[in-house]
């Protein structure tokens, strides 16, 4: 089909002034990946279906949501008032913002995978290194965009999470209340906090939109890394249109089904995806009986709860993303993938199991047990970044086939 | 090796999940009764109606539902005549706001009663929880809280809010009038609190079947495409 549409007389119009069959040629229908790429691979491109439901549904959203704090009757503010609107009484306003809410949360299920299959088939070493680092600014611009817009309904954890958050800035020596007051627009999270927030909100997936651009630039000058982690020869390579297209699609197809079902039968997914006490109205003098992030910030809130100082516990989270960025130079081992890695891949899934226990503790109230639980996965979680560097003088690899 | 793939995907989204239900029942340790609701039950809807109206509405708003809602959304369908019956001289478009003001609320009950629009979402449990509250009054085994102020069921036991449908020490006789009453007006709490969650899952219905059908199509194409390449 591609074909037939690239001998009409309008497409070589267009080719003529803007290469538009070379760029199809050397990003689709000749651009080589790996043929053995499992269905762990389906997870980058579901990365980018995600990332344009959230900016389509957050346009409309923007076209009815309003971001003032100011109050209205029964203690409710313009803003919940106007999230309210949008699930009453806008036309499919409810689709829209579910899809939204649940697109959240999709995002980062989707990205974790993806993170996940990247750590354990080697994808952040050389030559991705950039590819890699590029995906950890996705990541933490990602993570910012969320903690925006869950201010946005001005409910009762929308308020208390963004005070925690905003006071964590507050701990850091010098610049601290500078930027904690900067963050909020004042001495406390308020209207001028919402308008801000709602601003970066807007802004933070426009720059997504452009980095993934140069994530994709990057993986297309590199290439794909595989199940085996080997350099792959030429013959071992398929075009991507239309070998992964249609994979690509099938996987849409099962996420979308998954993704669909959630909307249209659970959109709150108990208090996960949409958090109970969110629907209680933002009140700065009733603190919520248990404060916790939503469940994809959980695991670096308790980094943070596991240290004592306030300090310590904030330097201690922003290491726990920071370090991700000096992964490829940690890792010294020549073996790309978990396959032929034995000591590796238990340390991976150990890591894996460890983010799963964090996430955990940060959502539940914390208890004394579940904060020794907590500071032994933080304990993990750095080690195992350090343990890479000595790992390659005690780990026997297996031998790498020639061929995939 | 790609079913183990598939299979480690599914594990880690599931483990993502699966913390999920461990943390619902987190609370103050007394479980929920189980509220017979249906939210497509329109006979259940309106009475539940009336009870709001009648009852809570002494003290309580629902100010995201109008009176015209009241007409509009199919589950309940009200006519013209029982909607002008029940607002008075108020517009059609005002919400279901308490004739209580705030001020005296504050007087008279020491804080100003929450609004109930969202309360089946804000709340764990949901329409349970509202079910359980309002059949939920009973004497303090300790006999620190005062009559009508202890309730099994709200976390702390004091509870503000009167004995609305006077369940504490009721006529044995009336037990199912009441619990009904109960579950009528949670039901109606759980409609209001998400009006369009009728139509939200019968267009799901349509939706996720499509998509099913679409999937399997795909599987096929992928199959079909990749038949040529050997591993």
């Amino acid at each position: 089909m591609l074909e037939k549409l690239m001998q009409t007389r309008l497409f070589k119009w267009l080719d003529e002034r803007s290469g538009a069959e070379a760029i199809i040629k050397s990003q689709l229908t000749e651009y080589p990946v790996p043929k053995n790429l499992n269905y762990m691979w389906n997870f980058g491109s579901l990365a980018l279906l995600v990332l344009t439901i959230q900016i389509l549904t957050g346009i409309f959203l923007a076209m009815f949501y309003k971001p003032s704090a100011a109050l209205t009757y029964g203690g409710y503010t313009v803003a919940f008032d106007s999230v309210e609107r949008i699930m009453r009484d806008v036309n499919f306003g409810w689709l829209i913002r579910y899809m939204h809410a649940v697109g959240a949360s999709s995002f980062f299920v989707v990205v974790y995978l993806h993170i996940a299959r990247g750590l354990y088939y080697g994808s952040y070493k050389g030559p991705r290194e950039l590819l890699w680092i590029i995906g950890v600014v996705i990541l933490l611009i990602m993570q910012g965009a969320a903690f925006f817009g869950y201010l946005l309904p001005w409910g009762q954890m929308s308020f208390w999470g963004a005070t925690v958050i905003t006071n964590l800035f507050g701990a850091l020596p010098v610049v601290g209340e500078f930027l904690q007051q900067l963050l909020r627009g004042g001495f406390s999270v308020g209207d001028p906090t919402l308008n801000r927030f709602f601003s970066l909100h807007y802004l933070f997936p426009l720059l997504l939109a452009a980095i993934v651009g140069g994530h994709i630039h990057a993986l297309h000058v590199v290439h794909s890394n595989n199940p085996e982690g080997i350099d792959i020869d030429k013959k071992d390579t398929i075009p991507f249109h239309p070998y992964y297209t249609v994979k690509d699609a099938f996987g849409v197809g099962v996420f979308l089904t998954i993704y669909c079902y959630i909307v249209f039968f659970n959109p709150q997914m108990g208090g996960y995806f949409i958090e109970v006490d969110n629907y209680t109205p933002a009140n700065n003098l009733q603190t919520p009986p248990h404060i916790a992030p939503v469940w994809y910030l959980t695991p670096w809130y308790t980094i943070l709860r596991s240290f004592e100082s306030k300090l310590l516990g904030v330097l201690a989270m922003g290491a726990s993303l920071a370090i991700l960025f000096f992964l490829p130079w940690l890792d010294r081992s020549k073996v790309r993938s978990s396959r032929y890695r034995p000591v590796y891949r238990q340390m991976v899934i150990l890591f894996f199991i460890c983010v799963i226990v964090l996430g955990y503790c940060g959502h539940s109230a914390p208890t004394p047990t579940l904060k020794l639980v907590g500071q032994i996965a933080t304990g993990y979680y750095f080690l195992f970044f350090f343990a890479l560097l000595v790992l390659p003088k005690f780990e026997k690899t297996k031998p790498l086939p020639d061929r995939v | 090796m790609k079913l183990k793939s598939i299979l480690f995907a599914g594990l880690m989204a599931a483990s993502l999940v699966a913390v999920g239900p461990a943390q619902a029942s987190e609370g103050h340790g007394v479980e929920l009764k189980h509220a017979k609701v249906d939210t497509t039950d329109r006979e259940q809807l309106r009475r539940g109606l009336t009870v709001f109206t009648e009852v809570c509405m002494g003290c309580h708003s629902a100010k995201y539902v109008t009176y015209k809602n009241l007409m509009d959304y199919p589950e309940l369908a009200l006519s013209r005549e029982e909607v002008d019956e029940l607002r008075g001289d108020k517009p059609l478009t005002a919400g279901l706001i308490t004739d209580l003001s705030p001020e005296d609320a504050e007087v008279s009950y020491g804080k100003v009663p929450p609004d109930l629009s969202v309360m089946a979402n804000a709340r764990r449990g949901g329409a349970d929880y509202i079910y359980s509250i309002l059949t939920g009054f009973e004497h303090d085994p300790e006999g620190k809280i005062p009559d009508g102020n202890y309730n099994l069921y709200f976390p702390g036991n004091r509870i503000a809010m009167p004995d609305p449908l006077s369940w504490l020490d009721h006529d044995e006789a009336d037990t199912e009038m009441l619990e009904q009453q109960a579950q009528d007006v949670a039901a109606f709490l759980a409609f209001i609190a998400d009006p369009h969650q009728n139509e939200r899952r019968a267009l799901g219905f349509w939706v996720v079947g499509f998509l099913i059908v679409l999937t399997i199509v795909l599987y096929l194409l992928k199959k079909a495409v990749w038949a040529d390449v050997k591993h």
